[in-house]
């Protein structure tokens, strides 16, 4: 029994820088940011700022109007239909990149990461100058060639979001398909040298086989995808919302809804407020997720 | 056991090296922050400007160094650490938009406090009108920037400069096609779209902070500025419109003076000439005037007010802007450089200079950061989404207040 203490203590012990620093970079700013939420600091009230309660949850509800709802739907549509896509493609070519005997492998794979190597800044940029402009864009220029009439790309809702999809799919692939790449990698051969003996075709062996195998190991990285295209800013503000340089598609996912309708508002207080929500809004997302895991697990 | 030890001393090594970079940091400006003989100064400015600084505060050496320090996020690192005089810098140089926000935040010493009126009085009166919040003067003013339109003598000739606006879009409607554009500028976006508003006469920040989008006047602007949009790209940002412009496919277009040595390095013949005027209102486009200039953070001032006072003073030395002038295109802001024959043979300072009479000061209340997203939303529904003009003025009218009221 006293070795078991003392065990659990060496533990604690040995994770304590580690524990430290999380609580510093994770728990700490967000325990600051509940702090800010019931207070009224702003321009205004900058050093002098009060605590005023939940005032600032009050005026945050105000932000949660149709607009919202309307941004919370496209952001749900926007997260299954990346995912979807994004689990099928990554999954087509960790594939391809494990078909016996294929040659100069790792070549593919260096090819397939580039996206990852580059900062999500410049490569939204680069496509949406270099790909989607509809003056110098290489889709008009081929379009051009084509003898076609030249397309406003980010232009309409319908257009911008399946270019937003592409971009973010160009940004999102390098790490699923890694993660998909080594999660095949870890299946032993012999299961499928058992089931081809059986006669099952290829079909027959991914839903049977590969699926169930992959699964436990992709789940984690899945779910964490799950989050990072949900709380996506950067993809459809770059392309289509930059102050200077809009577009005229009015699509928005909550965070750039949020950041649109209170957080150039320089007004901390208020939109800390809607920061809390919206992670109280994930941590929600994230126990129906684990609840219906656990289901499916049982 | 030698496991534990690597992962202890790695332990101890990451703990360390977040310690010693925090520490390093710190003690780096707080070194600055306690003498009195080192001034900081933070700027966003091209190395055409710093290097005329830089030359000009060397002559204070080794009574006064000033150290100036680029930072491209100079506006959100000031908001962060304005505050703190171990982090923030003793001086910036910065347009003169954002002086609200942070005379509120009250980090912005009054510069009437470090200068005198009798040296204040050299500047021109717009740029110190421009340069004044609530009643008090933030900024020492070095040179000031407005929109000029420009021309590219290959296709448009002098003799064919549009001087109204219908002559210029009969320009466009000539000349627009095949690739090629009569004239093309950021017409979606607010600090271009406002040349257009202050062409009707209205402006769309009350000094009292309030929104005045949904109004005639400003309806009037915008009814009549989509048959010119009409003509035009359908992008309306920096890049695409500039690289036409450079590229040859549009004739004219109007943007600040920091595109003249790209087009100019292109081998461009390229022409200015003053805005053209409203036909409707008989007012010629106004374009914003922005003030570059020195603002002094406050807690610079209670310990080192006698080196800030230096370093005002040979900033305040006409010669500065006269080189700035010449090094970068920058117009003066006192009214005593424009009897240097310099200055007078400089045609793009010049016409700067004409367009300024007709300019408006760019807003300096803390509400224009709502504004600028604001407008930019309304000049996208009207310009690129086709939206009703009045339902998209109602609308913006309406988010601008709620907006500017979410702000206290």
């Amino acid at each position: 029994m006293k070795d078991r203490k003392y065990n659990t203590l060496k533990c604690y012990l040995w994770s304590l820088p580690s524990l430290v620093l999380i609580l510093l970079i994770v728990i700490f700013p967000i325990i600051y940011t509940g702090y800010i939420s019931l207070t009224n600091m702003n321009v205004y009230h900058w050093t002098n700022y009060s605590f005023i309660g939940l005032e600032n949850y009050k005026d945050a509800i105000l932000v949660f109007d149709s607009g919202f709802i309307k941004a919370f739907v496209m952001t749900v549509i926007w997260t299954v239909t990346s995912m979807i896509l994004q689990l099928v493609i990554a999954y087509v070519l960790a594939s391809l990149l494990n078909v016996r005997g294929l040659k100069a492998r790792n070549i593919y794979k260096t090819f397939l990461i580039f996206p990852w190597a580059m900062p999500g800044y410049v490569s939204i940029l680069l496509w949406k100058t270099g790909m989607f402009n509809s003056q110098f864009g290489l889709l008009n220029q081929w379009m051009n060639k084509l003898g076609l009439t030249a397309a406003k790309w980010l232009n309409s809702d319908w257009s911008a979001f399946w270019c937003c999809t592409i971009v973010n799919l160009w940004l999102a692939l390098p790490f699923m398909i890694t993660i998909i790449d080594g999660a095949l990698q870890s299946i032993d051969h012999s299961f499928y040298e058992s089931a081809i003996l059986d006669g099952a075709n290829w079909f027959e062996r991914t839903v049977y086989i590969t699926i169930p195998m992959i699964k436990p190991i992709i789940g984690p990285s899945v779910v964490i995808t799950i989050f990072t295209t949900f709380k996506q800013f950067d993809v459809i503000y770059l392309l289509t919302q930059q102050v200077g340089a809009k577009t005229g598609a009015n699509i928005h996912t909550i965070m750039t809804y949020a950041y649109e309708n209170a957080f150039i508002t320089n007004n901390y207080g208020y939109s800390s407020a809607i920061s809390i929500l919206i992670f109280v809004i994930l941590i929600l997302f994230t126990v129906v997720i684990n609840r219906r895991q656990k289901e499916r697990s049982v | 056991m030698k496991k534990r030890i690597i992962s202890l001393l790695l332990s101890i090594s990451m703990l360390a090296t977040a310690g010693f970079t925090s520490c390093g940091k710190k003690s780096a400006k707080s070194a600055t922050a306690n003498d009195p003989h080192t001034i900081v100064i933070w700027h966003d400015k091209e190395d055409a400007v710093t290097d005329v600084l830089k030359k000009k505060l060397k002559t204070l050496e080794p009574d006064v160094k000033v150290v100036l320090e680029k930072k491209s996020d100079l506006t959100e690192s000031l908001k962060m650490v304005g505050n703190d005089p171990n982090s923030a810098p003793d001086m910036y140089i910065f347009a003169h938009d954002k002086i609200g926000v942070y005379a509120e935040m009250g980090i912005l010493e009054p510069i009437t406090n470090l200068i005198s009126k009798d040296d204040l009085s050299k500047f021109m009166d717009s740029t110190v009108e421009a340069a004044t919040y609530k009643g008090k003067v933030y900024q020492m003013p070095l040179y000031y920037e407005t929109l000029l339109f420009m021309y590219n003598r290959l296709y448009m000739k002098d003799e064919e400069v549009p001087k109204t606006t219908e002559e210029l879009y009969s320009y466009m409607k000539e000349n627009t096609g095949g690739g090629h554009y009569g004239f093309a500028e950021q017409h979606s976006t607010p600090y271009y779209a406002t040349v257009w508003i202050n062409g009707f006469g209205e402006k769309i920040l009350s000094k009292d902070g309030k929104a005045k989008l949904n109004t005639k006047k400003v309806k009037e602007a915008l009814t009549y500025h989509k048959k010119f949009v009409e003509l035009q790209p359908g992008e309306t940002e920096y890049a695409t419109v500039n690289t036409l412009f450079s590229e040859g496919k549009a004739h004219s277009t109007i943007a600040g003076p920091w595109m003249i040595p790209t087009v100019k390095e292109k081998g461009m013949d390229v022409g200015i000439a003053p805005m053209p005027v409203i036909d409707e209102t008989q007012k010629s486009l106004s374009p914003y005037m922005g003030v570059q200039g020195v603002q002094v953070l406050k807690n610079a001032v209670k310990t080192k007010k006698a080196s800030i006072k230096k370093v005002l003073k040979v900033l305040m030395d006409p010669d500065v802007e006269i080189d700035l002038a010449k090094a970068s295109g920058c117009a003066p802001a006192q009214n005593a450089c424009y009897d240097q024959d310099e200055i007078k043979n400089d045609n793009v300072v010049m016409m700067m200079k004409q367009t300024a009479d007709n300019a408006v000061p760019m807003p300096n209340a803390p509400e224009m950061d709502v504004m600028w997203t604001v407008l930019g939303n309304l000049m996208t529904d009207i310009n690129l989404s086709n939206k009703d003009i009045d339902e998209s003025l109602k609308n913006a009218q309406a988010k601008a207040d709620s907006l500017i009221k979410s702000m206290k």
